[in-house]
């Protein structure tokens, strides 16, 4: 990336990307895709499955390389990893293995895990402190999910980042999930950009919907944004669920 | 012979003591042996120092620390190739540990005569442990075990999400890189007394009795360390008392903790 003097949206922007192409070897994965989310915005990267929504999301974070700028908080990401949080969509471990969700939580650095402050992290999350004694193998989907956005919150983060957080988990799970969402973005004016293919969710819950499918389809409030005629370019086929949901609305 | 008489020879004093560091220093790297699913690390790594042995007879010099130089270069490449190369770590051990123990039987061949120190290396033997030995050691395991401190949070943290400690600023190729130094290190340090078929043993099944036990990650850890030290001192008792080989009586024991460890188990769930 070529140093180059920041534009007004760079600055201000909670997260700022433009012209990011991401390549594995030869194959384009993302191509050519711009977007700001403002601060204090819930926004979610949608698309189908293999659309490059995870790979642009690791991008932002850092964890792979990218053609382009991306700034979050009108920084490089490694100047502003201390003010981001992040839930990966695969936490893979074996469930067998013994470490409570105080241990876990604890893993994060010394300054960030006082006894107050897990503490305070497990009620924002919607639980008791009594989980904290608890297995982490033992939790449900639902409380697991909860007990790893408690820890990337540990840090009290401006940005947190979510990649698919309901996904496997039953719709009581989801539920609390979503209303842990509002609540840090309500509560704590924290910006959210989350990866998800849960249209119904999106149309409720965010401020900024952006349509990926390798390019940037569409990108803008759920309401404008999401048309019938830009899901079937995004999905390639007719999506009955949004329409189902707006005559709900 | 009685015991304690045994106990005022010096190699016997080395030996236990040898075996009381490596105890502590495998349980303690055996716990992320088996959160990050690499038994199969330990027991490559170990085959492959028979390479490093046999150039050290053939050069005439001391074994141990040629075997370690090797073995520390193993690691190194496993690393490497697992960032270069679209295979599992599996099959890169595999083939790696095989073809080191291929070169090693090739240069034995060049090596005339009966080699005791071969011997004692495939098997283990409690008599190996020289003054020297002991040394390195106390000294190699003080700075792993120095590391994992230091480490605790940040290898724990990686062994369970890589992608999140990366972004919470953790250097995941780094401390990796280190772990895999230090299990080379280790294992090819407690080769000497278990021997490189059975070394891998010390680093699978305490951690192994560990996680029956324990209900959190401190007991994991502790049972850990304590049933190695007890495979090891019993293992070692019965090395002596009835003349067997010292690496199979040790692995033995733990073996039979395992299975009482999940027979208690099973009678208390």
């Amino acid at each position: 990336m070529s140093p180059r003097s920041k534009t007004t949206n760079e600055n201000s922007s909670a997260i700022f990307a433009e012209n990011v192409s991401i390549l594995y070897g030869e194959h384009r994965v993302v191509e050519d895709v711009s977007f700001a989310i403002e601060q204090g915005e819930i926004a979610a990267i949608l698309g189908p499955n293999g659309s490059g929504k995870t790979t642009l999301m690791k991008a932002i974070l850092g964890l792979i390389p990218y053609r382009g700028e991306i700034t979050i908080l009108g920084q490089h990401f490694h100047d502003v990893r201390n003010r981001v949080g992040y839930v990966p969509q695969r936490f893979t471990f074996d469930r067998d293995f013994p470490i409570t969700v105080e241990e876990f939580l604890r893993l994060a650095k010394r300054e960030q895990c006082s006894n107050s402050r897990v503490t305070t992290v497990i009620k924002e999350v919607g639980l008791t402190p009594l989980v904290l004694s608890k297995r982490l193998g033992n939790l449900s989907g639902g409380q697991l999910q909860r007990v790893l956005i408690a820890q990337a919150i540990l840090n009290d983060p401006a940005v947190l980042f979510l990649d698919e957080p309901a996904t496997g988990i039953d719709v009581v799970g989801e539920t609390a999930v979503h209303d842990v969402i509002e609540h840090l973005n309500k509560e704590h004016g924290t910006t959210i950009l989350m990866v998800s293919h849960d249209i119904n969710m999106i149309s409720t819950l965010v401020d900024k919907v952006l349509c990926l499918n390798k390019k940037l389809l569409c990108a803008g409030s759920p309401k404008k944004a999401l048309t019938q005629k830009s899901l079937s370019e995004l999905f390639g086929v007719h999506h009955s669920l949004y329409e189902h949901h707006q005559h709900h609305e | 012979m009685p015991l304690l008489d045994l106990l005022s020879f010096p190699f016997i004093q080395r030996t236990i003591i040898a075996g009381l560091i490596l105890g502590l220093l495998l349980a303690c790297l055996g716990v992320y042996v088996t959160l990050k699913k690499m038994a199969f690390f330990g027991d490559g790594i170990a085959h492959a120092s028979l390479a490093g042995i046999a150039i050290a007879i053939l050069a005439g010099v001391t074994p141990m620390p040629v075997a370690l130089v090797w073995s520390l270069l193993v690691a190194i490449f496993i690393f490497y190739l697992e960032k270069k190369v679209k295979l599992s770590t599996d099959s890169l051990i595999g083939i790696l540990f095989t073809a080191s123990m291929a070169l090693g039987v090739v240069l034995m061949r060049f090596t005339p005569g009966y080699q005791p120190d071969l011997v004692s290396y495939l098997f283990g033997s409690i008599l190996s442990i020289q003054t020297f030995d002991l040394w390195l050691t106390a000294g190699i395991s003080a700075a792993i075990l120095l590391w994992l401190f230091i480490s605790f949070r940040s290898l724990t943290f990686l062994s369970l999400s890589e992608e999140s400690a990366a972004v919470a600023g953790i250097k995941v190729s780094l401390h990796t890189l280190l772990l895999y130094i230090s299990l080379a290190l280790a294992t090819v340090l407690a080769v000497k007394m278990l021997g490189i078929v059975l070394v891998s043993a010390l680093l699978i099944i305490p951690p192994a009795i560990g996680r029956i036990l324990a209900h959190n990650f401190k007991q994991y850890f502790t049972f850990s360390i304590i049933v190695a030290e007890i495979t090891i001192l019993v293992g070692l008792f019965l090395s002596l008392q009835f003349d067997l080989p010292s690496g199979a009586s040790i692995v033995l024991t733990g073996t039979a903790l395992f299975c009482l460890a999940t027979i208690f188990k099973r009678r208390t769930a």
